[in-house]
């Protein structure tokens, strides 16, 4: 019934290389919205704008940690998982929620952690992590739209 | 003739030693052409012995002097002498070339005696010293490589040139310039990339090609080439490597100007795909409108079949209602073939329980089977217990097939069985069996099954009715699946066997099904609508999302383009962007009608999501509000709704999903600003409760009640019923009996009523001095609080509503229901009884409400001090009001149970 599914599976397939970076039916979804697969400019300024939003909030983050400012990590951890989720961007999106929780002085699963200690490490702990996985996950975003247009000029 | 004879004989020595010491070239052949005799001047003119020659065939001997040898020349000398034959005279040959680089031309005198052909001498003479070339162009017509050469040069529709082996133009043609607008004397000795684009280049693809060619002595390109001043062409070229032999020399190279059949083939593929989306849009289109309409015939002939009926009214709605199910199946099977056909058949993924479904498949048919059939089940003991694959579509296929066994088998049994077929790691493939007892299949029709609109029953009784689609849409599913089907007949007696199988993936770890569980909230929907379903929806959508108006509320900038391009893509374009909360409440209170829905993120900074659906709420602007939700939690959704949103999408935004949401608020609820005109209507009509001391400020508070059941309450009815109102925007009509208010109040107070209000009469108006009124205001709320006890309305009606949001579908199953929206007044009632069946939360909400009373200046505004004591009646017997509706809530309540 409609075009899109087709092509979604199709999709799929081109973005198996993110491996668990990746969800794919949502970074699908985003993908969809491009109005020509050759020119991806709908999907490839957003996904670079996202990159350049997370860095920014690493440097924010950063900052918050230095300052032992919990809640602005939380609030921090909060926006940029918004973002992350909303590209499908998992691994990012869960140290996101990690740094979230800490920063509310809570686990992972909810149950309260007080020591404010603890949660600042485990904050900077995540925070190292979701930057390796975002430039990870960047130069692999580059490599797939690179692909793409590749793909495009040996036609 | 004897005189010849005579007259010869006594010369004859003599003539041969003449006629061999004669200063001339000369040879005797026979009639047959076999030379007898040449002269001593021939043998020395053409340096060679008598025994070269004579005995030999005249034709064979000059074809070895020949050189260079052209059997043409044979030819012509053949000619030449049949021609001095046949007419009695001499004739002259052309001249032949003989090995020595000199050429004779031959008098061909035929001698006769009488009619008998003696002999014939051929006399030669030394003819000019011939080139070959020359000698060709002498002739009429064009060698061969003239010919090509012309050829090549005149042809203009084809660009066709030589390169050296580097690659750099060696020849050009009048195409080549033509095509290209180069010149010949410009781009001799130019590389050919020069015909190339920097895209092109940049990956280096005319060397690449030469490579290619060199290896694989050809390669034909299609692609854009440049022309001398810069526009483009799209070319088809070949490039064949050319060798001298065996030495490679070049490239030959022609290419075709492609450009008119291009823009065919686009223009083409354009059409094609618009004329598929147009058969799309059309089958989405059908499936909905066909269905809507079928299922209101079917639902009115059950009611009518539920009144009382003669035995033969009866009989007739029977006949109705069983022609209009079949006519329903017929639709369906015929929209789901065509969508097969099309391609455009999706197979979803989610759980499916195999023995659940089998097990409700034979349930539902055994309840239509007589008791003359026996129904057998076995399903075997390694079946997996969830595997993930599409449940709709095998239940589907089952249903088909054992619905086939049912409709043929009149006695005996019908024998479902399912198995484990085969199974790898990730996958399991499930056989499902149905052995029946039937009126089995014949021979010659069993290679048929499966064709689409076949019946084996072609007889003119038609004794079983149905599409012939029923077999060939689910063979069709099963290959979707992964699996087949077939049919064999019965071994044990008359009757068959249908089967088919279908691929499943396994789920494997407990946690896939947590995952499965949690993280597809779209899925858990038991009923995740159906792709055509959605279809419709988006069409229905785009139709109206010129007049549609959305505010979407979100911080964080890579959310925001990616809600509008969502919107963007369903074809909803009017669409305002706010950054925050205190952003979203002023745009929404600067215009209040503005907008036909918020889409509300909740996490802001400034102001949440929350936090302004409670400011735009107690201004008294009912928009639906739609939260977006990160990570559904459970609870999320029901605290949304507590704070006075409408409905929730959980983020990420699924499309589908989202569809479903805006269908749901954009087309299949009435407007909220209409329904608050309908309620003022009403309200204006003379109600005995009201109209006696109707002043403004009492209808606008009684409105508030009727208004805050409706708020936030997303449940089946109460959304429908009592759809967001707008109460500043639409104020009671002025009383005659009011006194004028203060300008700067009505401002205020009715947070500035747009410019596109369609009733402008309706203005707030207040009460006497606005000192008096906030006084009364105090002393009312302190009495009353009357705030609360709307507010205690909201949120009881959110606890039904949460009771029952565990069925959403249930509403959207049923659009005949929007129809009940007019009745908006009376349907307040509706959601008391379950109220009451919910003190404890009631209570628990007062309590956080205590700590935080809502104190918003419309509401405030709204109370006339003078009907403070009416004000409290009717809050105290809203409880009343419900009874006196429960006529209605009676009757709506019934479906809901």
């Amino acid at each position: 019934m409609h075009p899109t599914e087709d092509r979604d599976s199709q999709e799929v397939d081109e973005m198996s290389d993110f491996g668990d970076h990746v969800d794919d039916a949502i970074f699908g979804q985003i993908l969809e919205m491009d109005e020509s697969e050759e020119e991806r400019d709908f999907s490839e300024p957003l996904v670079f704008n996202f990159f350049q939003q997370a860095l920014e909030t690493f440097e924010r983050m950063k900052e918050a940690l230095d300052n032992s400012d919990l809640e602005g990590l939380s609030s921090l951890g909060h926006f940029l998982k918004g973002s992350s989720a909303t590209l499908g961007f998992n691994k990012i999106r869960d140290s996101c929620q990690v740094i979230q929780q800490y920063g509310h002085k809570l686990t992972v699963d909810g149950t309260d952690e007080l020591d404010e200690k603890v949660c600042l490490e485990k904050i900077a702990d995540a925070l190292k992590k979701v930057k390796v996985d975002t430039e990870t996950l960047n130069k692999k975003m580059e490599i797939f739209f690179k692909r793409e247009k590749g793909d495009e000029k040996e036609e | 003739m004897h005189q010849h004879s005579t007259e010869a004989k006594p010369a004859g020595p003599d003539v041969g030693f003449i006629f061999n010491l004669a200063p001339l070239s000369l040879l005797v052949i026979t009639p047959a052409w076999r030379i007898t005799r040449a002269s001593a001047r021939f043998l020395a003119d053409w340096r060679v012995s008598a025994d070269d020659c004579v005995g030999r065939s005249l034709l064979s001997f000059v074809e070895s002097q020949l050189r260079p040898p052209r059997p043409s020349r044979i030819v012509q000398l053949t000619a030449s002498i049949d021609d001095a034959i046949s007419t009695r005279e001499e004739r002259t040959t052309i001249a032949i070339n003989t090995k020595h680089g000199v050429s004779w031309k031959a008098r061909v005198i035929p001698i006769f005696n009488g009619d008998e052909l003696l002999s014939i001498v051929l006399e030669w003479h030394e003819g000019p010293p011939v080139h070959v070339d020359n000698d060709e162009l002498s002739k009429p017509g064009f060698s061969t490589d003239e010919a090509f050469r012309i050829l090549v040069q005149a042809v203009k529709d084809y660009a066709i040139f030589l390169l050296d082996t580097k690659g750099h133009v060696a020849t050009w043609n009048t195409g080549a310039q033509m095509l290209k607008g180069y010149k010949r004397d410009d781009i001799i000795g130019k590389h050919f990339s020069i015909f190339y684009g920097k895209e092109d280049l940049d990956i280096g693809k005319p060397q690449m090609e030469l490579e290619i060619c060199m290896r694989e002595g050809r390669i034909e390109d299609e692609g854009w080439r440049y022309r001398r001043d810069g526009s483009r062409f799209w070319a088809n070229v070949v490039i064949t490597a050319v060798y001298k032999d065996g030495v490679h020399v070049g490239f030959g190279k022609v290419t075709r100007d492609l450009t008119e059949r291009k823009s065919a083939e686009s223009r083409l593929i354009a059409a094609y795909e618009e004329s598929e989306k147009l058969k799309s849009d059309f089958l989405a289109n059908m499936s909905h409108e066909i269905r809507t309409p079928m299922h209101g015939m079917l639902s009115a002939c059950t009611l009518l079949l539920d009144t009382e009926l003669s035995a033969r009214q009866r009989d007739i709605v029977n006949i109705m209602d069983e022609s209009g199910k079949v006519l329903l199946q017929v639709i369906n099977d015929i929209l789901d073939y065509s969508k097969l056909a099309s391609g455009n058949f999706t197979i979803n993924s989610d759980i499916v329980g195999i023995t659940s479904i089998v097990t409700s498949v034979v349930r539902s048919v055994q309840a239509t089977l007589p008791p003359s059939v026996h129904f057998e089940l076995f399903l075997a003991p390694e079946l997996p217990r969830s595997v993930q694959g599409d449940p709709l579509r095998f239940r589907q296929i089952l249903q088909n097939i054992v619905g086939n066994a049912a409709k043929f088998t009149d006695k005996g049994s019908i024998r479902v069985r399912a198995a484990v077929q085969s199974e790898d790691e990730i996958s399991c493939t499930i056989l499902t069996e149905v052995t029946d007892t039937g009126i089995g299949v014949p021979e010659e029709a069993s290679a048929n099954l499966f064709t689409p609109f076949t019946q084996f029953d072609a007889t003119t009784t038609k004794q079983y009715k149905g599409t012939g689609l029923g077999l060939s849409i689910a063979k069709s599913l099963a290959e979707l699946m992964g699996g087949r089907i077939g049919y064999r007949p019965n071994p044990e007696r008359q009757g068959s066997i249908f089967w088919f199988t279908a691929r499943f993936i396994k789920i494997k770890r407990l946690g896939q099904m947590q995952d499965w569980k949690r993280t597809p909230p779209v899925r858990q929907d038991s009923e995740s609508p159906s792709a055509d379903e959605i279809d419709a929806l988006q069409t229905e959508l785009k139709m109206v999302s010129a007049i549609k108006n959305l505010l979407v509320v979100e911080d964080n900038v890579i959310n925001q383009k990616v809600i509008l391009g969502l919107l963007r893509s369903i074809g909803l374009k009017n669409v305002d962007l706010a950054s925050n909360g205190v952003e979203a409440v002023r745009m929404v209170r600067r215009k209040p009608a503005a907008y036909d829905i918020v889409l509300m993120d909740i996490s802001m900074p400034v102001m949440d999501g929350n936090a302004a659906t409670k400011e735009i709420r107690s201004a008294g602007i009912l928009i639906p509000i739609v939260a977006m939700t990160a990570y559904a939690l459970k609870g999320d959704r029901e605290r949304c709704l507590e704070h006075g949103m409408n409905d929730y999408i959980p983020k990420p935004v699924n499309k589908n999903r989202l569809i479903k949401v805006l269908g749901k608020w954009l087309l299949r609820m009435t407007d909220y600003r209409k329904i608050t005109e309908e309620r003022f209507a009403e309200m204006r009509r003379p109600r005995p409760a009201t109209v006696k001391v109707a002043t403004p400020g009492l209808e606008a508070k009684q409105f508030l009640f009727e208004v805050a059941n409706g708020l936030g309450a997303p449940s089946t009815e109460a959304r429908q019923m009592t759809p967001p109102n707008e109460m500043p925007r639409h104020p009671p009509p002025p009383s005659p009996t009011s006194p004028l208010p203060a300008a700067e109040e009505v401002d205020s107070a009715a947070a500035a009523p747009g410019p596109s209000s369609p009733n402008p009469e309706f203005s707030l108006r207040l009460p006497s001095g606005k000192a008096a009124a906030a006084k009364m205001w105090e002393t009312n709320h302190a009495a009353n609080q009357p705030g609360k006890a709307s507010d205690q309305n909201i949120t009881s009606a959110e606890a039904n509503q949460s009771a029952s949001a565990d069925a959403p579908n249930k509403q959207d199953n049923a659009p005949e229901e929007t129809t009940q929206t007019g009745h908006s007044g009376q349907s307040v009632g509706m959601q008391h009884p379950q109220l009451s069946h919910r003190p404890l939360q009631h209570t628990e909400v007062n309590e956080t409400d205590k700590s935080s009373p809502p104190v918003d200046a419309a509401e405030t505004r709204a109370i006339p001090p003078q009907n403070k004591t009416r004000c409290e009646e009717l809050i105290s017997s809203e409880a009343g009001v419900a009874a006196a509706d429960s006529n209605v809530e009676a009757k709506t309540a019934e479906p809901e149970g």
